[in-house]
């Protein structure tokens, strides 16, 4: 089996095989992060298939200073960032619209259960997950890449084009962020 | 805060090398799409605006002065019609007046 670095070199020459290897070896990778971020299996699928389409194109410019795996997660949170920014637009879009109409039309977003997640933490990671979906972008990043994608905070900055001591403080502020919405809602179901 | 501790890598359809070649084929097969995609974008179609609307104003106000141009085009092939007495041939308007006489 080739070794990343011929791999590249051979997708970047446009070889098929090549591309279907990196797909079959980073499809998890890419899928799993995406997932986490955007919290949804349909569109989590459709933007991994996207990252993909994107690394076969942009190849040419993967220079080789970073690895491999940083620039595929880089492709991967932008890609997922862009489309939640693109649904809340649409979101807020159709708040206006529906000024106009009955209004009466309201959007319950259901539980997210992550696949991945053992049965006797289903329930409790579903509000976890309700709360990572409320955090501000780089902060719900960072957290996805260290919590699920079991990344360490040196290889989150690399992602994140940061230093190490951003990628903590972020966590820390994510961390806070969590632990009072989490108070809020158990709080308000369980006194 | 530690339920998503040890949890497993949510793992992708194994079919989505499939799905992804269909839908690069799909995307190499559709030009016209691909055209549109890119004249769409926001700084291209800006972009075609600013440049038709900089032609239009270089034609109003700021291109070349032809009207001297045209008065020694129009000289040049009066001299030539008299050179070879060339004789004018009726437009629709002499017709008319020819006719109404």
């Amino acid at each position: 089996m080739a070794n990343e670095t011929e791999l590249i070199e051979q997708l970047k020459q446009g070889d098929e095989t090549a591309f279907k290897t990196i797909v079959e070896q980073w499809k998890d990778m890419v899928y799993n992060t995406i997932l986490g971020i955007v919290q949804n299996e349909t569109e989590a699928e459709d933007l991994a298939q996207d990252v993909f389409i994107k690394v076969f194109e942009k190849i040419s410019t993967f220079k080789g200073d970073s690895k491999f795996s940083t620039w595929l997660y880089r492709i991967a949170t932008t890609t997922a960032l862009d489309h939640l920014r693109s649904k809340k637009r649409k979101k807020r879009f159709g708040f206006l619209q529906s000024l106009g109409g009955s209004g009466d039309e309201k959007e319950t977003v259901p539980d997210f259960h992550h696949p991945g997640v053992t049965l006797d933490n289903k329930e409790r990671a579903a509000v976890l997950f309700k709360a990572i979906d409320s955090l501000p972008e780089n902060q719900k990043t960072a957290y996805t890449l260290h919590k699920l994608e079991g990344l360490s905070y040196r290889d989150v900055s690399e992602v994140l084009n940061t230093t190490v001591s951003a990628v903590e403080s972020l966590m820390s502020r994510a961390n806070q962020n969590l632990r009072k919405q989490l108070e809020e809602y158990y709080n308000k179901h369980y006194k | 805060m530690q339920s998503l501790d040890g949890a497993k890598r949510a793992e992708a359809n194994p079919f989505l090398f499939t799905r992804i070649r269909a839908r690069m084929d799909k995307k190499s097969n559709n030009g016209w799409e691909r055209a549109f995609s890119f004249l769409s974008k926001p700084a291209i179609a800006v972009a075609i605006v600013v440049l038709v609307m900089a032609v239009n104003g270089w034609a109003l106000w700021g291109g070349p002065d032809t009207s001297d141009n045209l008065t020694s085009d129009n000289v040049n092939v009066s001299e030539l019609a008299n050179e070879y007495n060339v004789v004018a041939s009726v437009d629709n308007y002499d017709y008319e007046n020819l006719t109404n006489e």
